[in-house]
């Protein structure tokens, strides 16, 4: 690069940017509307979304989904936005809900206060474990901080047979949530009023989680993820950012907590352990960390595999997994950053060209994967069902699954599917090139 | 004489037994351009981590206005109004350039940990950043990541995030490493004119910028200064022109 070309754009600034307090105006009043909107719109689908889908049972997988939603997003203020890689994060969420099922026990102060304020408690329980173990843990992120986080997850879970007065040992403890004061009248006896306390708390926790993004607190926990030296040289402590980054995440992981304890009404062990831990980094990941929607993708998407998938097949968390290794190895962005990866070819107004190659590429992608699937189904089948049992269902078509020919056809369109897929692939490849090229390349 | 704005008082550094720094005494007046130079493996950076605790020292003193600042981190040394660049360009890669400045800002602006006050709905704070990325010529690139920019344009932001905070003692470790004779021009300029009225330290290899900007060197060689005093002296000092200027000029020419 030459002398003109670094001092040129100052020049011809005057001429382009007119007025320099414009940035800040256009920051200050656009971004009220800009920002304002998807969360209207996301207030709008969560009250109408159960009167779309009436069942009690979808009722059951979205409160599920929104708690993950709470709890997805406060991991990824650890993991997206802090840098710090956390193994143990359900322990977080876990005790704010334990401490939320205690406080339903306690009648007579439970009865003091109305249940969508439980949660709060929740949140401040989380928070003061995640104010102890990150006084420690937050010195370094990395491996230190990935270990600790591990170590005192487990801990925690193993101490949950230890404590029985806390945890309930092995039964866990169980509450009762009409107990509560009765909001305007409401007791919570039914799904659909849970519902909407949960998505009451889905919003506020969403929100209050993006402005901490926006707090310089939230702006330099993004500085000490790409580079903790140089913030360190700034005037910031880098543990210090990173120890109010995990007492944040620590609250609303809590707040998830509670929220769990008033839906299921009882916690286990289970919400403790590291299995969990381990889900709910699965979820940010898989929704993408770099976004702060990922992990709200992340959690619906999820969520939808786990009830809806596992009703379909036992082997759900195989797919699931291999969902999650598809997604690190060749999506490192996660859902989110998938969808984010469009945007360049949509503000070029070439979108469209991608069209039909999407077509021509996935669809045969999808039918091959399915007959991948078909076979994975037929082995677990044959292996698994009990002897004498051949027959299976398997796309609403029935068969034996001893015989030869379902096996011949399933192979046969997955590998057709998966070849046609890649034949197309390069045209494909050109089109997405052509698609995020500006103009006719003056 | 008022305070020295930097003061190092017998410093030294030892890796296990290999002594980096063997004793260095300083005096940097305010409002100086100081330029440490020296031949490879001197010790310089090494030096410059020594004064910002990068590292902390075996033996000696550094002192910031009349202050000690022994025991303190990187952070609170920042705070206290030193601040350095890096000879390896060290920025916030996947943030904006203006990020990059704004962070830069927030602590000198008096923001702390906050978490009850929203960046972009302060004006001051914008305008401020914008001010920066202005003299830094870096209003084109604002919202683009700081990972994408050219060599001297990172090298630029540097500086920019070194001077943002409104510190007055500059360290600045090789700004023009690596940079193309245009290039070294640029940056000198750059940096004559954001560091007006501050206290400047550089360790620099390419003697031109060296002789433009200091107004006064020290020659470090084996983590010992041999000659510290104006640049006409320096160059003539034989000790030095032995120890590395008389090779350097040569090679210069």
């Amino acid at each position: 690069m030459t002398d003109t070309n670094v001092k040129d754009p100052a020049r011809s600034k005057e001429q382009i940017t007119t007025d320099p307090s414009k940035p800040a105006q256009r920051m200050g009043a656009g971004s009220m509307t800009l920002t304002l909107t998807p969360w209207l719109i996301g207030a709008v689908l969560l009250a109408i979304l159960p009167f779309v889908f009436t069942s009690n049972s979808a009722l059951t997988i979205m409160n599920q989904m929104w708690i993950t939603v709470i709890f997805a997003l406060a991991y990824n203020m650890l993991l997206g936005q802090g840098g710090m890689l956390s193994f143990g994060h359900a322990v977080y969420a876990g005790v704010g809900g334990f401490a939320c099922m205690h406080i339903m026990n306690a009648s007579d102060f439970f009865a003091s206060f109305p249940l969508p304020v439980l949660p709060i408690f929740g949140g401040l329980f989380g928070m003061g474990l995640a104010l102890i173990v990150g006084s420690f843990s937050t010195r370094s992120a990395g491996t230190v901080f990935a270990m600790i986080s591990l170590g005192v997850g487990e801990l925690i879970a193993a101490s949950s047979v230890i404590v029985v007065a806390f945890f309930g040992g092995e039964e866990g403890i169980s509450g009762d949530r009409t107990y509560a004061m009765p909001f305007f009248g409401n007791e919570f006896l039914q799904q659909i009023d849970v519902y909407y306390l949960i998505s009451f708390w889905v919003i506020v926790s969403a929100a209050l989680m993006y402005l901490w993004s926006r707090t310089p607190v939230g702006r330099m926990a993004n500085a000490v993820r790409d580079n903790p030296e140089r913030a360190e040289f700034l005037g910031y402590s880098a543990r210090w950012v990173r120890f109010y980054s995990f007492v944040a995440s620590g609250f609303f992981a809590g707040i998830a907590g509670g929220l769990f304890a008033i839906n299921y009404e009882i916690l286990t062990e289970e919400n403790l352990n590291t299995a969990s831990s381990g889900i709910i980094l699965l979820v940010t990941f898989l929704g993408g960390v770099g976004f702060f929607f990922g992990p709200i993708i992340g959690a619906i998407v999820f969520t939808l595999v786990q009830t809806v998938l596992s009703l379909e097949t036992d082997l759900w968390a195989f797919y699931a997994g291999t969902l999650f290794v598809a997604t690190v190895m060749f999506f490192p962005g996660g859902l989110a950053g998938l969808m984010m990866m469009h945007v360049p070819a949509f503000k070029l107004g070439k979108a469209g060209y991608l069209v039909r190659p999407y077509i021509r590429t996935l669809i045969p992608a999808a039918i091959g994967t399915l007959g991948l699937c078909a076979l994975v189904e037929m082995t677990f089948h044959v292996r698994h069902a009990a002897t004498g049992d051949t027959q299976m269902t398997l796309f609403w078509i029935p068969f034996d699954s001893h015989a030869i020919l379902p096996w011949v056809i399933a192979a046969a369109i997955a590998l057709i599917g998966l070849g046609i897929a890649r034949a197309t692939t390069p045209a494909l490849r050109d089109a997405w090139n052509e698609a995020n090229t500006a103009g006719d390349r003056s | 004489m008022s305070v020295p704005a930097l003061q190092l008082e017998g410093l030294k550094k030892s890796f296990g037994k290999a002594e980096i720094i063997r004793g260095v005494d300083l005096e940097i007046g305010r409002g100086e351009r100081h330029a440490v130079i020296g031949p490879n493996g001197a010790g310089k950076s090494t030096l410059f981590n020594l004064i910002t605790a990068r590292f902390a020292p075996t033996e000696g003193k550094v002192r910031l206005h009349g202050e000690d600042l022994s025991g303190l981190q990187p952070f609170q040394i920042n705070r206290k109004g030193l601040s350095r660049s890096f000879q390896i360009t060290n920025i916030f890669p996947r943030m904006t350039v203006f990020e990059n400045v704004r962070c830069a800002l927030l602590w000198a602006q008096g923001y702390r940990y906050s978490f009850w006050n929203l960046v972009n709905r302060s004006r001051q704070l914008t305008e401020s950043t914008d001010a920066i990325l202005d003299q830094i010529n870096l209003s084109e690139r604002r919202d683009l990541p700081a990972g994408t920019l050219s060599y001297a344009e990172q090298r630029a932001l540097e500086i920019g995030i070194t001077i943002a905070g409104g510190a007055d003692v500059i360290m600045l470790d090789e700004p023009t490493a690596g940079m193309s004779h245009s290039e070294t021009d640029y940056i000198t300029e750059l940096i004559l004119k954001v560091t007006e009225g501050k206290t400047l330290v550089m360790v620099e290899h390419d003697m031109g910028v060296v002789f433009n900007l200091a107004d006064r060197i020290s020659v470090l060689v084996y983590g010992e200064i041999i000659a510290t005093g104006k640049p006409a002296d320096v160059r003539g000092d034989p000790r030095v022109q032995e120890a590395y200027l008389g090779e350097a000029l040569e090679t210069e020419q």
